[in-house]
């Protein structure tokens, strides 16, 4: 007798997809745990750090590499440049989820996370916090709204598809407007704490700080992403279109810089650069990673058109500017009366699930909707009239 | 106009007995270690015979302009007039962004309770169910020195400046809280540097006007930047379409110039 065995087709699912469920089953775990028990039996967070890692990563993090949708979005509708149209259905996508997985943790974050709807009912019209719930709602809504299309071409539905698309023009602009108020109030948002963040980042500024850096950011990520996606996916890289983003880095890193120090230079404070330990560090490691190398990296031809140039180059900016993010929403905000405070694995496995869970989702959206190959079509296109002649 | 009621704290009084705090606790039903005020300060300090004793119960300061309200996104916080900032924990959604804008770092938050028993911002609400009848706040009411005193703001201010010019050789001649971050109704006097009793060093301007000024600016931004929007999109378009009405002629050059 022939021993015959039958794998059932869910263990033939490749590691990755284990290795993601297995991350978001703890994290869920930890979050059943939190809404039963409260925050602290799971997390480090005190009354002196009542924001901590979740803020720093899920929040500032999340909305920032998700400022590659209203970019791709506002350069390929509102200015047309139609050769980046293939970098546009990944970039909705990508802000699509990453929206998604802020608003996730905040729900884990908040106190009471069932009142979420408060927002929409009890305004405190000076709150920063209260534009930023607002806009994030509508700009989730407005890119549920921008991907609906490829979600109908997937599913075949040509004219729901086509009706969409025929309106899609104010919804763009009411995106691109969403984004910048929101991009850039994440830097208001600090601008109460002007006795506790650290002089280096604390500028009246700060919102046009934020929405420079998020370009920095959304740029970086959709080369990150399409670099990533090509690779585990087997498909072409638009080289030669990430080149073209690739081009702008300098000028948004750049105008960060200048911003930067011409601020600080006006503040009178640039002797800090230098004379505040921890935080001059700090500083110091965000404007090298996520300015000067940029600005020189990306300004050399040859690392623009090579594959690895474009990754790494997309990985330091990412990285100097999210220590960025880490810098102003902790590590530069002074305690009173400091008790200390380090993340715990267990706090972090939430952020990690969620992060998974966005992780699986571009995969199987990448895997069963039209997301890629809208290059192809325009790739027909030009070449049809050719074929007829 | 309502009387602004605040409180006067002299840290030249305070023994350190704590009293407060168990009153505190008390009349608010609250654990001791959750009590809405906390001792601060340096404690003993100095070099026998030479000490000196600078410790003070921590309250809310009930801030002019209270930036937790300012930053509270459902408007749970509210500046009384006559004088307690109070919170409504029925709108409260917990997001915590009160903790942080609060440059005296006051609020504190129920990390131990789930969304069962819900977990709420705790902070000292300057006992308004006491002033409701008449009574001044149970701290006031319990210590033992008179280092706690409450009363109409404008008259504790005079008294504090009283007590300085009395005494000036046993004061640091500032009242805390007059106008720091816009003024307070916890007004501070103290023989040791404010430092040392935990207090930041506060600017007289309301910490909150930056960021108020900003949101201001909000919605005339977006309208501007949107209208902005709309007529780079529209003459894009236009721009466009005029090329390619251009193109095919273009293009018929280019065959020709071939062939
Ligand atoms: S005024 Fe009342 S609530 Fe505030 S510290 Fe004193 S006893 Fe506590
Ligand atoms: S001390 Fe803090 S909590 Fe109290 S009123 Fe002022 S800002 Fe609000
Ligand atoms: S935690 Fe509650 S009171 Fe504090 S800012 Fe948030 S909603 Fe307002």
């Amino acid at each position: 007798m022939k021993l015959r065995i039958n794998f059932h087709p869910a263990l033939r699912w490749p590691p990755i997809v284990w290795v993601l469920l297995t991350l978001m089953a703890i994290g869920f775990t930890v979050a059943m745990v939190r809404f039963a028990l409260g925050i602290g039996p799971i997390s480090n967070l005190n009354n002196a750090y009542g924001w901590g890692f979740w803020i720093s990563f899920d929040l500032f993090t999340g909305v920032a590499i998700s400022s590659g949708g209203f970019i791709m979005a506002g350069l390929v509708y509102i200015l047309q440049i139609k050769e980046l149209k293939p970098l546009l259905r990944p970039s909705v996508l990508t802000a699509f989820i990453g929206y998604l997985m802020v608003a996730i943790a905040l729900l884990v974050d908040l106190g009471h996370p069932e009142r979420i709807w408060y927002m929409l009912i009890y305004w405190n019209h000076t709150s920063v916090l209260l534009e930023i719930g607002i806009c994030v709602m509508s700009y989730l809504t407005v890119l549920a709204i921008e991907f609906a299309p490829v979600v109908f071409e997937g599913m075949k539905w040509e004219k729901p598809a086509h009706f969409v698309h025929k309106f899609i023009m104010p919804f763009v602009i009411f995106g691109v407007v969403l984004s910048t108020l929101h991009q850039s109030s994440l830097g208001s948002l600090l601008l109460i704490q002007m006795t506790k963040l650290h002089p280096l980042w604390w500028t009246p500024i700060l919102p046009v700080m934020f929405f420079t850096s998020a370009l920095s950011i959304g740029l970086s990520m959709i080369i990150f992403e399409s670099s990533l996606s090509s690779r585990y996916f087997k498909r072409g890289l638009e080289i030669h279109l990430l080149e073209k983003l690739a081009r702008a880095i300098p000028y948004t890193a750049g105008t960060y810089l200048v911003l930067k120090l011409a601020d600080l230079a006006f503040a009178g404070e640039l002797g800090l650069l230098f004379t505040s330990g921890t935080m001059s560090l700090l500083f110091w490691a965000e404007i090298l990673l996520g300015c000067i190398a940029p600005i020189v990296l990306f300004s050399m031809q040859k690392v623009r058109q090579s594959p690895n140039g474009l990754l790494a180059g997309a990985i330091i900016t990412l990285l100097g500017m999210i220590l960025n993010r880490f810098n102003v929403s902790w590590f530069g905000i002074a305690r009173l009366n400091d008790p200390g405070y380090a993340p715990s694995l267990v706090e972090m496995s939430i952020s990690v699930a969620i992060f998974s869970a966005g992780i699986l989702a571009f995969g199987l959206a990448a895997k069963y909707l039209p997301l890629f190959d809208a290059e192809e079509h325009t790739h027909n296109a030009v070449s049809a009239p050719a074929t007829g002649d | 106009m309502t009387k602004q009621y605040a409180y006067i704290f002299d840290a030249t009084r305070c023994i350190d007995c704590r009293a407060c705090m168990i009153a505190c606790s008390v009349e608010n039903n609250v654990e001791m270690g959750e009590s809405y005020i906390w001792l601060a300060g340096a404690g003993v300090m100095g070099e026998y015979p030479n000490l000196k004793r600078a410790s003070m119960p921590y309250h809310c300061m009930h801030c002019i302009e209270p930036d937790c309200a300012s930053a509270c996104p459902v408007g749970a916080w509210n500046k009384r007039e006559d004088g307690p900032v109070v919170y409504e924990a029925d709108k409260c959604i917990g997001c915590r962004y009160c903790m942080n804008a609060c440059p005296f770092q006051v609020p504190n938050f129920d990390w131990n309770k789930g969304v069962f028993e819900g977990a709420f911002i705790r902070k000292c609400t300057m006992c308004t169910q006491r002033l409701e009848v008449g009574q001044v706040p149970a701290c006031v009411h319990t210590c033992p020195t008179d280092a706690l005193k409450f009363g109409e703001r404008a008259d504790l201010i005079a008294e504090a400046h009283a007590r300085i010019d009395a005494n000036p050789e046993r004061y640091i001649n500032h009242v805390y809280g007059e106008f720091e971050n816009g003024g307070t109704s916890y007004l501070i006097l103290s023989h040791v540097p404010f430092s040392e009793l935990g207090l930041p060093e506060m600017p007289e301007t309301p910490v909150l006007e930056v960021s108020e000024a900003v949101m201001e600016g909000t919605i005339p931004f977006a309208l501007a930047w949107g209208t902005v929007l709309t007529g780079v999109a529209i003459g894009v378009n236009q721009m466009n379409k005029k090329k390619e009405a251009a193109a095919p002629v273009a293009a018929e050059k280019e065959t020709e110039a071939k062939s």
